[in-house]
């Protein structure tokens, strides 16, 4: 066991898929000898060399659909995007090309790529470079979406991303980026679609994933002293999504909160509120409770972003609405 | 009414020779600066009037809109009204208009050929040609402005044509007795199989070069002759050698940015009256003034004759020393 | 550069079945046989056969929602393309992609696409696994005039330059966006200059020209595989039809068209094997019952075959994934 950051976390899953295979390497802006703007490839430069640790130029539209057109021809690209805000200005290389073309070419076509997109507020970055996007892509058929918490799931996520023979968008949370926490000596590839439970309880489910599963830990802590046992589960993956963890928890549960940090309105949460609501409806002792940001853009000032953003307390409140 | 005619070509500075000689695209809108400084020099010289071929980018219009918007327009523009095929036929069309209307001096924009359409159709107009590329045989590289000054001077009609207007010599190529086409400057006889993308530049394909005229300080076939022999524009001869048949070895410029080691034969004079007869041995092309233009089979008969019915060409530098001599530029 | 009497009988092979294919593509999407929108490349076809006898299997394209010709110029077969345009299983893409989605990995068709300028990049990304495995593969993106005010043409063309990648980016200037003429929807007549801007050579040349496209394509590619970089080149051509079949082109001047079928790119090379006795007037109708009968053959087979099964559209979304079914 070491201790590793989060980026460190994403390095090294990307490393060592790079050594292991000539096909991999890394593109995306100031990526290269600047390391990346998070410093997430810091020293990747070094070790791989300017062709397979590649800085692009401002274009989010071509490092998008590059890393599509070199996928299909053979390659494993990982593109990095600066912030996942960028996505919208390559958004049609993702959506209408990458999702789609396996599909649309009857299945002919391989496009093992990773999209690699930093994501959320917390850093005062405003509403340009602090939007958390993953419902936009969840939505989209033809991407597998998944979204780590801690080093460890970093890792072992990169790795399978990047084996997989679909387009990977692998988001990154960048408060997380510099938190450290366990990693196994050796880590496996984490395979998509499983949660992981990262406290176990009786009396509600937390579900949430990136930041505000830290969120929902402190939530429990203060839960468990006024005799609430809360159980957390972090998904991990968005897409595929873990349904069998969600309901064996509600069996036990009966009551749920799910959390992000996506604007309430359309989020991803409403999607996993929906499933329950269909699927496992029955189990429930009480209305699905979503906690999320407020619907606006994310705001500049600190007191504002905080308000804005969703943190432990309004977890606390929304379990405590429910009993 | 003093005037004059502007053929500017859309289409020239665009071809293949971008890709294989080093040149750049000369945009149209360049094209536009360089006429819009003709038109202020002719007119600040007494130019009433200037007439312009249409074509498919409104040169004319974006002239005459954008020296209108800034207030610079004295003269009269006027765009032919005429159909527009967009193509080598409207300059043949528009030079033949101008020449009819007696302007003063066409001024051409354009490349080889362009002026090689332009000199088909006119029989008395002198011509300034202008280069808009690098890689022109005929037409020269000029300040428009300049070219414009000396357009008016022509075109005022107070100096005697003879001190400045030099008609230039042709190369004509007959088959079956009938004039199929002319070269203003060099004619090369080619192994390629097709006319395709018209330039040429692949020097193992060439068989023969005629020249009107032959310069080393020149750009093309006429660099391949001017390094062996210096034929001069006003020389009543022309000449033509054979590459490739293992003769001394030369080095020319045969096009912008190629200067390579040729083979080739001795040159022969060629007379005004001699035709020389040539029987295709394979199929394969003639290239005029650097364009592939003709497709041949193979035992087909052409003629090859050199003559003084070129087109009038001012020499610019003449007409502005005729000018200044007799005190046009005296305000 | 030169040619042999046989890539000139094949290039007019070529034109011959992308002209059959449409004109009876636009007969069955008449009759009701193909649904959806069908974009017919004719008047065309020198463009894409001239680009595309320069290539070899292995080498790569990205095309158009105009994509028929580019597909049966870089080896495309009929059957399965006609297939797909029936919506049949047998059909390139399974009856999931349909006219404007025809791809085939490989003959290195990396699909034809439905957004305008969206090959651009994906060109790009093709020469970026060239280059990146060292082979002298090229690729050749395919597009229209009104795609170059794309921001995709302005950043796969920087990105292409400053890396040298080996793309060829053909231009088809057919002188319409949809219903918008050129002059209309940019402000130069020639797309070429834009390559200037890039640092990259242009040209211009006539896109009915199939001597003129296979000559400066084929200069284009040679500079590619030399690692010299890419190249535009810009093909003057005409589309004959609407933007789709059943557009009425009323935004088209009086004689346009028919000035256009005047430089109609099959009679041209007709003559040309014939002053040049590289195919007689009865090999010349031989060969046109020839793919005439390569036209019935892809029909019948679409005809015949199956239509696709429900389930199939559950699967092909991921490698290793089948998505749930409707329950009714």
């Amino acid at each position: 066991m070491r201790k590793m950051t989060y980026a460190e976390g994403i390095r090294e899953g990307m490393s060592v898929k790079m050594r292991e295979n000539p096909d991999v390497f890394l593109f995306g802006e100031d990526v290269g000898k600047f390391g990346g703007c998070f410093g997430v490839s810091a020293g990747m430069w070094d070790e791989f060399g300017e062709m397979r640790v590649r800085d692009t130029p401002i274009s989010e539209g071509v490092i998008i659909g590059a890393a599509v057109g070199s996928a299909a021809c053979g390659l494993k690209p990982i593109a990095e995007l600066m912030f996942i805000d960028f996505l919208t200005v390559g958004m049609d290389q993702l959506v209408n090309q990458a999702a789609k073309m396996r599909y649309m070419f009857g299945g002919k076509i391989n496009l093992p790529m990773v999209v690699r997109l930093p994501s959320g507020g917390g850093i005062g970055a405003a509403a340009q470079h602090s939007q958390s996007l993953e419902a936009w892509v969840t939505h989209i058929p033809g991407l597998k979406v998944v979204y780590p918490s801690n080093a460890q799931d970093a890792y072992g996520l990169m790795l399978t991303a990047i084996d997989d023979d679909n387009p990977v968008m692998f988001i990154e949370n960048k408060v997380l980026y510099s938190v450290k926490s366990d990693v196994e000596d050796e880590v496996k590839p984490i395979p998509f679609g499983k949660a992981s439970v990262l406290r176990e309880g009786t009396d509600v489910t937390l579900i949430s994933y990136g930041r505000q599963v830290f969120d929902c830990l402190k939530a429990a802590e203060k839960l468990a002293k006024d005799g609430i046992n809360a159980e957390v589960i972090d998904l991990r993956s968005l897409f595929p999504l873990d349904k069998a963890t969600i309901f064996k928890s509600l069996e036990k549960t009966h009551k749920v909160v799910i959390v992000s940090e996506e604007a309430k309105r359309g989020a991803f949460t409403g999607e996993i509120a929906s499933i329950i609501a269909e699927e496992s409806f029955f189990e429930l002792d009480a209305p699905i409770k979503r906690v999320g940001a407020l619907n606006t853009p994310v705001p500049f000032a600190t007191n504002l972003e905080n308000y804005v953003l969703p943190n432990e307390q309004d977890i606390v409140l929304a379990v405590k609405s429910q009993f | 009414m003093i005037s004059i005619g502007i053929i500017a070509n859309p289409a020239s500075g665009k071809d293949i020779r971008r890709l294989v000689s080093h040149a750049t695209v000369i945009d149209n809108n360049e094209k536009i600066n360089i006429v819009e400084r003709i038109v202020l020099g002719a007119q600040a010289l007494g130019v009433e009037r200037v007439y312009m071929m249409p074509d498919s980018y409104n040169i004319g219009y974006r002239v005459e809109d954008k020296l209108n918007t800034c207030d610079e327009l004295k003269c009269e523009i006027n765009v032919i009204n005429m159909f527009r095929f967009d193509g080598i036929e409207d300059t043949l069309k528009a030079a033949e208009f101008m020449e009819n209307l007696n302007v003063g001096c066409i001024v051409v924009l354009g490349g080889d050929g362009t002026n090689r359409a332009v000199a088909k159709v006119t029989k008395n107009t002198p011509l300034i040609s202008i280069s808009t590329g690098t890689n022109n045989a005929y037409p020269v590289m000029m300040e428009g402005t300049i070219a414009g000054m000396a357009a008016a001077a022509v075109a005022s009609n107070r100096f005697n044509n003879r001190l400045f207007v030099e008609k230039d010599k042709r190369i004509e190529i007959y088959k079956e007795n009938e004039l199929k086409d002319i070269a203003l400057i060099d004619a090369v006889v080619s192994k390629d199989l097709f006319v395709g993308a018209k330039a040429i530049w692949d020097m193992n394909n060439i068989e023969k070069i005629f020249v009107s005229r032959s310069h080393p300080a020149s750009i093309g076939f006429s660099s391949v002759v001017g390094c062996k022999k210096i034929i001069n524009p006003n020389d009543d001869y022309g000449a033509y050698l054979d590459l490739n048949s293992n003769d001394t070895k030369i080095m020319a410029a045969v096009a912008a940015g190629i200067v390579i080691p040729i083979s080739v034969s001795e040159p022969v004079i060629l007379n005004f009256d001699d035709e020389y007869e040539y029987i295709t041995k394979s199929r394969g092309t003639i290239a005029l003034d650097g364009e592939r233009e003709i497709q041949f089979s193979e035992n087909q008969k052409y003629i090859f004759k050199i003559s003084r019915n070129g087109p009038n060409h001012v020499n610019v530098k003449k007409i502005l020393e005729t000018a200044q001599i007799n005190g046009f530029f005296t305000v | 550069m030169n040619i042999t009497n046989e890539q000139v009988k094949n290039m007019y092979q070529t034109m011959l079945k992308i002209r059959k294919f449409e004109t009876r593509a636009k007969d069955l999407f008449a009759e009701g046989k193909i649904p959806g929108f069908v974009h017919l490349y004719i008047g065309e076809e020198a463009t894409a056969t001239g680009a595309c006898a320069n290539l070899r299997d292995e080498d790569y394209i990205t095309s158009t929602h105009r994509g028929h010709g580019h597909i049966i110029a870089k080896g495309g077969d009929l059957k399965n393309m006609m297939a797909e345009l029936f919506g049949k299983e047998t059909g390139y893409c399974k009856g999931k992609g349909g006219s404007m989605h025809i791809a085939d990995a490989t003959k290195g068709i990396l699909g034809a696409n439905g957004i305008v300028g969206a090959g651009h990049n994906i060109a790009a990304g093709a020469g970026l696994a060239i280059q990146y495995k060292k082979t002298d593969q090229v690729c050749v993106c395919f597009f229209g005039d009104a795609s170059t005010n794309q921001s995709t043409f302005h950043e796969s063309m920087n990105l292409a330059s400053v890396w040298k990648l080996p793309v060829i980016f053909v231009c088809e200037n057919n002188g319409y966006g949809i219903s918008v003429s050129q002059a209309r929807h940019q402000a130069i007549t020639d797309v070429s200059v834009r390559a200037s801007a890039y640092n990259m050579p242009g040209v211009t040349i006539d896109g009915n020209d199939i001597f003129a496209v296979y000559e400066a394509v084929g200069e284009a590619v040679s500079r590619a595989r030399k690692g010299q970089g890419p190249t535009l080149v810009e093909c003057k051509t005409y589309r004959w039809r609407g933007h789709f079949e059943g557009d009425m082109t009323v935004y088209r001047p009086n004689g346009e068209l028919d000035a256009w079928l005047k430089k109609d790119p099959i009679p041209r090379i007709e003559k040309y094997m014939l002053e040049n006795n590289i195919m007689s007037e009865a090999e010349i109708a031989n060969e046109n019952a020839a793919v005439d009968n390569m036209i019935k053959d892809a029909e019948k087979f679409a005809e015949e075959s199956n239509v696709a099964s429900l389930e199939s559209a559950l699967v092909d979304i991921y490698s290793d994934m089948v998505e749930e079914g409707r329950v009714r």
